[in-house]
């Protein structure tokens, strides 16, 4: 069952019951909301998300609804819960839906220590994934979304989330958050995409939202091995550049970029070594996206070769 | 300890201060000298420099000291009056 098979009355139902409980890739969700807008735009946004079935534990108990008491009255707002607690100031209503997109990535990136928690897009095709280390601001998503819309399947656009226990990466994916610019970019690259509202002067800027090609959702819990390490920096006119890139360097680079290299110890440093070892490693500086994928296209099939 | 060398940088994690260190051959070297005992630095010097491939003497006194007191301060070795020794 998927969240389409719910009438909008029944999402909404559900959200201000129990909980709408969701599977994003490895993990279930339970999502209460008691705003209306919110319902709306999950319900088109979410709609080929799959629900767990009904006796699937929840990792994460989270919520986007309006604060109790006088506040709720001062100022139409949204506060972001996880098991009850609210670690974050209230949002602008008008911000709600990006505000639990984040919020679910704080979950992840805060709890999920069973896994490495690179911070990372990464896509594969034929059974072999590249991952996009990169910090804020580099063009990761950007990169990310116009693969996906190219013939790649998206793992993730936000975590490289590496199993301990055979280095595999689990797909988790999840709406793609587009900011400013970039959410323009797509729109000209990929008409197509299917791309939710913009959300004006939030915390980040502008922000709309992508969703995944269904392929990739379908796909979700087929993990990916991963084969390359690509460092993307998005400048403005530059020319194409893509060069490899020592395994040192590409280690420190994958280490540091990690949530939770500190917390997982001598795991990580195995999983990472282990990593970098197998993976070829790049830098990609680009500012043409027709450019970038063709570059990472031909990556792609000389691996197979 | 665990190592993983590529090229001429040796990356190393120190599982008592979960920190994952990255050292030039020099460095890297005394430390593997020392994983199997204490020494004394005369002898872990002429271990590093017979490794480095390099004749007796040619590893510069300054170049020893800087790399051993490095060590030291990361809490990887201690001295132990005359002799070095992984902590």
């Amino acid at each position: 069952m998927i969240v389409g098979d719910l009438s909008r009355r029944e999402l909404g139902e559900r959200l201000a019951g129990d909980g709408l409980a969701l599977q994003f890739g490895p993990f279930n969700l339970r999502i209460r909301s008691n705003l209306d807008s919110f319902s709306g735009l999950a319900h088109r946004l979410y709609e080929p998300y799959p629900l767990p079935d009904a006796e699937a534990i929840s990792d994460f108990h989270v919520q986007i609804s309006a604060p109790r008491g006088l506040r709720r009255w001062a100022r139409r707002q949204a506060c972001f819960g996880v098991d009850g607690q609210f670690p974050f100031a209230p949002y602008a209503v008008e911000h709600a839906f990006p505000a639990l997109e984040w919020g679910i990535n704080w979950c992840v990136a805060t709890r999920a220590h069973h896994l490495l928690l690179l911070h990372s897009a990464g896509v594969e095709r034929d059974g072999q994934a590249i991952l996009f280390p990169a910090s804020p601001g580099d063009g990761k998503s950007t990169l990310c979304t116009a693969l996906v819309h190219s013939g790649w399947r998206l793992l993730s656009d936000e975590f490289g989330l590496v199993r301990p226990e055979d280095g595999m990466l689990l797909p988790l994916p999840r709406l793609i958050p587009l900011k400013n610019e970039s959410i323009e970019v797509i729109r000209k690259f990929r008409p197509e995409a299917v791309i939710g509202p913009s959300f004006l002067e939030t915390r980040k800027g502008t922000v709309a939202h992508v969703r995944p090609p269904l392929d990739s959702i379908r796909r979700a819990q087929e993990p990916a091995r991963p084969r390359w390490f690509v460092f993307p920096r998005w400048v403005p006119n530059a020319p194409l550049t893509f060069e490899p890139l020592p395994k040192s360097q590409a280690f420190l680079m994958v280490a540091t970029n990690a949530f939770n290299y500190e917390v997982l110890d001598g795991t990580a440093f195995r999983l990472v070594s282990d990593m970098v070892r197998f993976c070829d490693s790049y830098s990609l500086i680009y500012s043409d996206l027709d450019e970038a994928v063709n570059t990472l296209d031909e990556l792609s099939q000389a691996g197979d070769g | 300890m665990l190592w993983q060398a590529w090229d001429d940088v040796y990356i190393v994690y120190q599982p008592s201060s979960a920190e994952t260190h990255v050292f030039n051959e020099t460095t890297a070297l005394i430390l593997k000298c020392l994983e199997d005992g204490p020494l004394s630095a005369d002898k872990v010097k002429g271990q590093t420099e017979a490794a480095l491939g390099v004749g007796p003497g040619e590893l510069a006194k300054e170049d020893f000291a800087f790399a051993t007191m490095r060590l030291e301060e990361l809490g990887l070795i201690e001295s132990l009056d005359e002799t070095l020794a992984i902590q």
